[in-house]
């Protein structure tokens, strides 16, 4: 079976600081980027609707600054790559978070006149955390499932890191609350003081949040480039499926905890419903990639697979396949097909789900970019896929499934025109 | 017993964590430009956003550090 995904390349340190004049891609990158940043009306504006105006980053990384310190020092972390999308998606959740935790205490005080302030805090806090982390787990299938959503998985990172100091926030309050003020340490008051494991309606929850707390600690504490780069994608794609766990170990403590303190049927349906919004939308946005896996491919007599028509795949977008378990995004661009890998070298985002821009194969996720007859970001950026041989025959792509090393040049498959 | 155990367990937690913030002082300020040559020029906020986590994975940046390895492991992307 052909592995697609091949070793990939050391990126060299400041490749573009040694040279003094960016390419010519460079300057209608960073032309076209400004051009967003401004709200023009760009190419990549009108293309997208919006999508892909939010999802450019590198190579343009995106912000003003950012485009200063490219062409100065190319290839240097920032601590975040702000530009005008982030600092609107960041005032919004925000204001969304703050006003629900405003609503929840003013709600809690009304409803509850004998709940004390500290326990509406504790509530509000930690109930804010768990739709977080619903809405967190519901953006990957919703775009999955309609790219229109697109947009909510830009700035993911920050939602996440967002969910992450309100879980500590409603964690440090509960510990101090509940046992800070003992001659117990906190901690292990926290593991000792409840051992009813037994039963359910008293059972200790409190420690599958810590033990959660724990696991979003560590995800958002790797939330940067560098630890994607210096943990490797893999481990650290591995270390971050561990939500999964985290969304597990939440789910008993917020159930378990609202049998304890309360017997309101609404906060349990909404809590099932949450639940069954994230499985449905799980196993829909499954079943929908599963259904382009198992499409079966006829063979020539060479190596090759016939993959769809010319005519399927829209202009300057792409149509991904999958041959052998493997996923392949042929792109239609100027009259021409290239085959790459689906994979982004970045955060493993699918690039059959972006579009050409520029001339250049952008990743719907942060925009990161590829040529696709080489399947090399342009430079000064050194990331490479995997490329695909493809031919046309009356209309059909033939795809070779066989990966070529990352950044192997391949000639497009020219379309013929009547 | 129960006791006994989760005392262990805390303690052990408080000295990995202290050894962290220890090795994280350092490894912000000095190492990390020395295992990935993008941060030889990364600014403060940088250095300070990573050190919880350089605190929390710090068996293994220490162990690059102390390998001499310039830049970060080749990595495969995992099949999507």
């Amino acid at each position: 079976m052909p592995k697609l995904n091949l070793p990939s390349v050391r990126i060299p340190a400041n490749d573009s600081a040694s040279s003094p004049t960016p390419p010519a891609h460079f300057h209608l990158a960073r032309r076209l980027a400004a051009l967003v940043l401004l709200g023009g009306n760009s190419r990549a504006a009108s293309h997208a609707g919006g999508r892909l105006i939010l999802s450019w980053r590198s190579p343009i990384r995106a912000s003003a600054a950012g485009l200063r310190r490219v062409a100065s020092v190319s290839q240097n972390y920032t601590a975040v790559s702000w530009n005008a999308q982030k600092r609107a998606y960041d005032l919004a959740l925000a204001t969304g978070m703050l006003l629900y935790i405003t609503t929840f205490l003013a709600l809690g005080a009304w409803l509850h006149p004998t709940a004390t302030a500290e326990t509406l805090l504790i509530r509000a806090l930690g109930s804010c955390a768990f739709l977080s982390l619903n809405v967190i787990l519901c953006i990957g299938p919703l775009c999955r499932l309609d790219a229109r959503f697109l947009p909510l998985l830009y700035n993911r990172r920050h939602l996440g890191v967002a969910t992450f100091l309100l879980g500590l926030a409603h964690g440090a309050f509960s510990l101090f609350q509940f046992h800070a003020l003992g001659d117990a340490d906190p901690f292990i008051s926290l593991l000792t003081a409840n051992r009813n494991f037994a039963s359910l309606a008293d059972f200790p929850f409190q420690p599958l949040g810590f033990f959660a707390l724990i696991i979003l600690f560590l995800m958002a504490a790797t939330s940067h480039d560098f630890w994607l780069r210096n943990l490797t994608p893999s481990v650290w794609k591995l270390l971050h499926m561990l939500v999964y766990f985290a969304y597990a170990l939440l789910v008993a403590h917020v159930t378990l905890g609202l049998l304890q303190s309360e017997r309101s049927p609404w906060l349990v349906a909404a809590m099932v419903a949450s639940i069954a919004l994230v499985l449905t939308l799980h196993l829909a946005a499954t079943l929908k990639e599963k259904k382009i896996d198992q499409a079966a491919h006829e063979k020539d007599a060479g190596n090759f697979v016939a993959a769809c028509r010319v005519n399927e795949i829209p202009e300057k977008f792409a149509k991904v396949i999958s041959v052998h378990g493997e996923r392949v995004a042929i792109f239609k661009y100027d009259g021409k097909i290239s085959a790459l890998s689906n994979v982004c070298r970045h955060q493993n985002g699918p690039l059959g789900e972006g579009k050409i821009i520029d001339g250049c194969v952008t990743c719907p996720w942060h925009g990161y970019q590829y040529l696709p007859e080489t399947g090399a970001s342009p430079p000064p950026f050194t990331e490479k896929v995997c490329t695909f041989r493809t031919k046309l025959v009356d209309g059909l792509i033939w795809l070779d499934p066989t990966p070529l090393p990352p950044g192997t040049p391949v000639e497009a498959s020219k379309v013929q025109t009547a | 017993m129960a006791e006994r155990v989760a005392s262990a367990l805390v303690w052990a937690m408080y000295a990995y964590v202290a050894c962290g913030a220890i090795f994280a002082a350092c490894f912000v300020t000095r190492g990390v430009q020395r295992i990935d040559s993008q941060a030889r020029h990364a600014g403060f906020t940088f250095r300070l956003l990573i050190f919880p986590g350089v605190a929390a994975l710090w068996p293994l940046l220490a162990h690059r550090w102390i390998d001499a390895q310039a830049e970060p492991p080749i990595g495969e992307n995992p099949r999507q």
